[in-house]
Order: C-alpha cells, then sequence, then structure tokens
C-alpha cells in the first residue's frame, strides 16, 4: 500500500503508527468503468494470473515510476550522482520486492513500462 | 502475535524513561525486522515504545566535517541524499543492495543496524537456539550451514549478522551514538558495536538494556573508489552469501569489510597493509583462523574472489 505517497508493506506495520496518514491501497485508484491507466495496462498486458499479488502489484509500480523521477537510487543505477533513468532494469530491479508465484513477471514489466513510457 | 501494550514516545527522555520502567519493552522504528519476529513469538515484548516521532530522522554535517546521520532516517532516504550518494558512496550502494524499496521505505539507520540473524534454526521455534533461548543448544551443528558464519563462530553459535548497511559503516569507520537509561550519550565505534557470539549469542551488540541509539556519524569523507559487491543466490531481493565493502585508494591502500560470513560486519585492519599484493594476499590474513564447516566452506574463497571483482572494478 501507498502510505504518505511512500509504498511500504502493510503486513510489517501497525495501523496505531499511523494516524493521520494519507493511506491509498488498491481500492483507492480507480473503480470499474473508471480505471487508473496503470490498472488499465494490467488488463491490456495480461499482468496477472490467479490476481492474489496484483494490488501489491500495482500500488508498488505507482510508487516506483515515482520513485525514479524523484531520482532515488537503486542496486542497478550505474552513477549515483546521475539523474536515475526510467529503464526495464530500473523497474525490473525495483519490483523484486513484489512476488507472483504465478510468474506473470514479463507481463507486470510490458504493463508498468507502457504507463513509464519506456520499451521493456 | 501475543498481546502487547503501545506507547508514542514525544522526546528521547520519555522514551528512556519508558523503557527504564519496563524490561520488556521494545523501541519500534520501521517495525519490518520486530514485528516480523513478534509474528513467530520470537520477540515477546509487552510493551512497544514508538520512537518514530523523537525528530531524529535528520542528516547533518558534523563539526568534524563528517556526516551525523539520525537513528530514524529511512534506509530510502539514506541512501538517496546527495551528500551520501557524493561522499559515501559505498554506503548507498550496501543500502539499496538490501532488501527491498518498499522496506528500505520504512527500514531505519538504527533499526538495520540492530536487525536480528536470518539464521533458519534461530528462525524456526522447533528447532534448539541460544539465540532464542539461551542455554538450549544450537540445531546449526551437523544441520543446514550454507549459509552461515564460517569465522569467529563459536560453539554456541554459526549465526551471521545481515545487514548490508552495517558492512559498509564498518568500513567507512562509522561510530554510533546512544543514550543510556540515565541519559548520559556514548559513542560506540561500530568495530565496537556488533559482538561475536562467544558463549552468549543471545547478546548481540554493546548496548545496554533500554539503551536508545540517537545516530550515527561518519568521519570526513575519505575519497577513493568505493565498491559495495554482494554475492546471493537470486539478483536481488536476497541476503548476502558474501558481500565486500570497499574504498580503495589510488595508491592501491584502501579499507575492507565483509558481511554474511560472522557474527559482525568482518574487518581486520591488519590483513589491509596486504591489500596491494592481491587479493589473495589479503584474504588469506582476513579469514585466517576460519571455522568453516563442509557445506559453508566455499565462503572462503568466495571472499577472495569477490575481492579480486572488486580490485578489478576498482582499477577500471
Ligand atoms: C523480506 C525481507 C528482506 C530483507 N532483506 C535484507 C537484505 O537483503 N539486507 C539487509 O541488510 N536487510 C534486509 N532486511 C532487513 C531490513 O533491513 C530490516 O528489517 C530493517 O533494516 C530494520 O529496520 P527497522 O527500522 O524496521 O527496525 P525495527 O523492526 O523497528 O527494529 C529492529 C530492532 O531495533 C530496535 N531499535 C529500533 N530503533 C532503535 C533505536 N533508535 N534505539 C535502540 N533500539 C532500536 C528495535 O527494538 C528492534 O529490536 C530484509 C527484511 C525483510 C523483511
Ligand atoms: S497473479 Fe497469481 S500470484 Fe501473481
Amino acid at each position: 500500500m501507498i502510505v504518505d505517497g511512500r509504498r511500504i508493506n502493510s503486513c510489517l506495520t501497525l495501523a496505531v503508527m499511523h494516524e493521520g496518514d494519507a493511506i491509498t491501497t488498491i481500492e483507492g485508484l480507480g473503480e470499474p468503468g473508471n480505471l487508473h491507466p496503470i490498472q488499465a495496462a494490467f488488463i491490456k498486458h495480461d499482468g496477472f494470473q490467479c490476481g492474489y499479488c496484483t494490488p501489491g502489484q500495482i500500488c508498488s509500480s505507482l510508487a516506483v515510476i515515482e520513485e525514479i523521477n524523484a531520482n532515488i537510487p537503486s542496486h542497478v543505477t550505474k552513477n549515483l550522482t546521475d539523474q536515475v533513468a526510467i529503464t526495464a532494469a530500473e523497474i525490473r530491479e525495483r519490483m523484486s520486492g513484489n512476488l507472483c508465484r504465478c510468474g506473470a513477471y514479463s507481463n507486470i514489466l510490458d504493463a508498468i513500462s507502457d504507463v513509464a513510457g519506456v520499451k521493456a | 502475535m501475543r498481546s502487547f501494550s503501545y506507547e508514542r514516545a514525544t522526546s528521547i527522555e520519555a522514551a528512556l524513561q519508558a523503557a527504564a520502567r519496563n524490561v520488556d519493552a521494545r523501541f519500534i522504528a520501521g517495525g519490518t525486522n520486530l514485528l516480523d519476529l513478534m509474528k513467530l513469538e520470537i520477540e515477546k515484548p509487552s510493551h512497544l515504545i514508538d520512537v518514530n516521532g523523537l525528530g531524529l530522522d535528520t542528516i547533518e554535517k558534523s563539526p568534524e566535517g563528517g556526516l551525523r546521520i539520525g537513528a530514524l532516517v529511512r534506509n530510502t532516504d539514506l541512501a538517496a541524499d546527495e551528500t551520501v550518494r557524493r561522499d559515501y558512496g559505498l554506503l548507498s550502494r550496501a543500502l539499496v543492495a538490501g532488501a527491498s524499496g518498499q522496506l528500505r521505505n520504512k527500514a531505519t539507520t538504527a533499526g538495520n543496524l540492530l536487525q536480528r540473524t536470518r539464521c533458519p534454526y534461530f528462525y524456526d521455534p522447533n528447532q534448539a537456539c541460544n539465540k532464542r533461548q539461551p542455554g538450549s543448544g544450537c540445531s546449526a551443528f551437523g544441520g543446514v550451514t550454507r549459509q552461515l558464519g564460517v569465522i569467529g563462530v563459536s560453539e554456541a553459535c554459526l549465526a551471521t549478522q545481515p545487514s548490508d548497511m552495517a558492512v559498509a559503516m564498518r568500513a567507512l569507520d562509522a561510530v554510533v551514538e546512544t543514550r543510556g537509561a540515565s541519559g548520559a550519550k556514548r559513542s560506540i565505534p561500530i568495530g565496537d558495536f556488533h559482538r561475536l557470539p562467544g558463549d552468549t549469542p543471545h547478546i548481540e551488540t554493546e548496548l545496554e538494556p533500554g539503551e536508545l541509539i540517537t545516530g550515527v556519524v561518519l568521519p570526513p569523507p575519505v575519497g577513493g573508489k568505493q565498491i559495495y559487491r554482494k554475492v546471493r543466490d537470486r539478483a536481488s531481493y536476497a541476503f548476502a552469501l558474501v558481500s565486500v565493502g570497499a574504498v580503495i585508494h589510488p595508491d592501491g591502500s584502501g579499507q575492507v569489510a565483509v558481511g554474511g560470513v560472522a557474527h559482525k560486519p568482518w574487518r581486520v585492519e591488519d590483513a589491509e597493509t596486504e591489500l596491494s599484493k592481491g587479493a589473495r594476499a589479503m584474504s588469506a590474513v582476513l579469514m585466517e583462523g576460519a571455522r568453516p564447516t563442509e557445506q559453508n566452506k566455499f565462503k572462503i574463497s568466495l571472499v577472495e574472489r569477490t575481492l579480486e571483482a572488486v580490485l578489478k572494478e576498482a582499477r577500471e
């Protein structure tokens, strides 16, 4: 989920620690008939099978795009002092904390790349 | 998970007093290690003291020209800090090699230093573990030890300290700043902060009960090529089998710490005089006295090879 603009793991925090925080879950992004572009992209690219991991994948992808735009480095960032570029390698590395037991990874990457405007 | 009470401390003094009142209390920062262990009932605090509101979340220049990192600075913010990226690249690299983006958004400087071992026998309450239950024995002996420690180990414990960040801080000569239960300030060099297991593996650091970490100070920038190389079973989102954090200077001298091999970031300053002779010469001294098992003796040559790769990268 996204708390005050940042993705975190909901299972490793306590609700009581977030009084007054802005919390966004998948329910807060879009709704049937009015999907968020990233939700629509997951459907277009078949970015899921069973759907269990999908809410987390989608919230995480949105935050990943923002982290890159905010120039936060990752393990695959070549030069720490350059502006971080949006590339498929950056997206892949940053999404590693979201496991998908169905293995929809390549389609998830296609969906995020589509929204971020990069070639997967 | 057992039931517990919770309070939000609003000052350092209040946090220290709350901890002094209740020996079963724990500070909670990001919560990414503590809550995990509480669900497994490996940690069983009766009270949590939330230290997120203590204002310890800034990164500032130290009077000596180094950097003072607040205990509550998130791993993401530390890795992304402009000064850290420019002058302490090793630290940024080690941080982004650890955990995942969502975890780093919560994980803090102090919590990262104090994260507990990933030894599978510590995590499984059906196994004997001197860390989890002092005196119960250690099921790792004769068990699966591939991931476990090879140097500085004891008859009581084979566990390793899993932090990537701590390896970088060890190579960079960081100092941990604390406030004791009485309020007294202490500065603990990172090399003395984590302990070897000996016959008390449940005592992992020099911290006294109720002592609060307030920050970590880095000395003025040392320059050089700063490299963190982490070898793991999966390219991302996995703990290190072996990692090398190094600052290599143009004259071939340097500072090197190794992760994944011991109960603390492993650094032997005397071994660094061998560095100009190459990875083999240095790692022979660095890993002298190692007591690996049949399953993890590969870590000895992996240290040498990883260091070789680091030295090669430094020459590029
Ligand atoms: C799936 C997963 C993968 C991970 N992979 C890696 C990895 O590859 N590399 C790596 O290095 N780490 C990894 N981690 C561990 C992660 O880095 C730690 O969980 C995190 O750094 C802990 O910080 P925290 O602030 O959340 O600590 P918390 O969970 O809040 O606290 C940890 C401990 O520190 C104590 N504490 C916290 N703050 C203070 C303070 N100011 N003073 C005194 N005591 C304090 C708490 O009482 C507790 O005992 C991983 C974790 C998970 C869950
Ligand atoms: S779609 Fe089934 S787990 Fe990812």
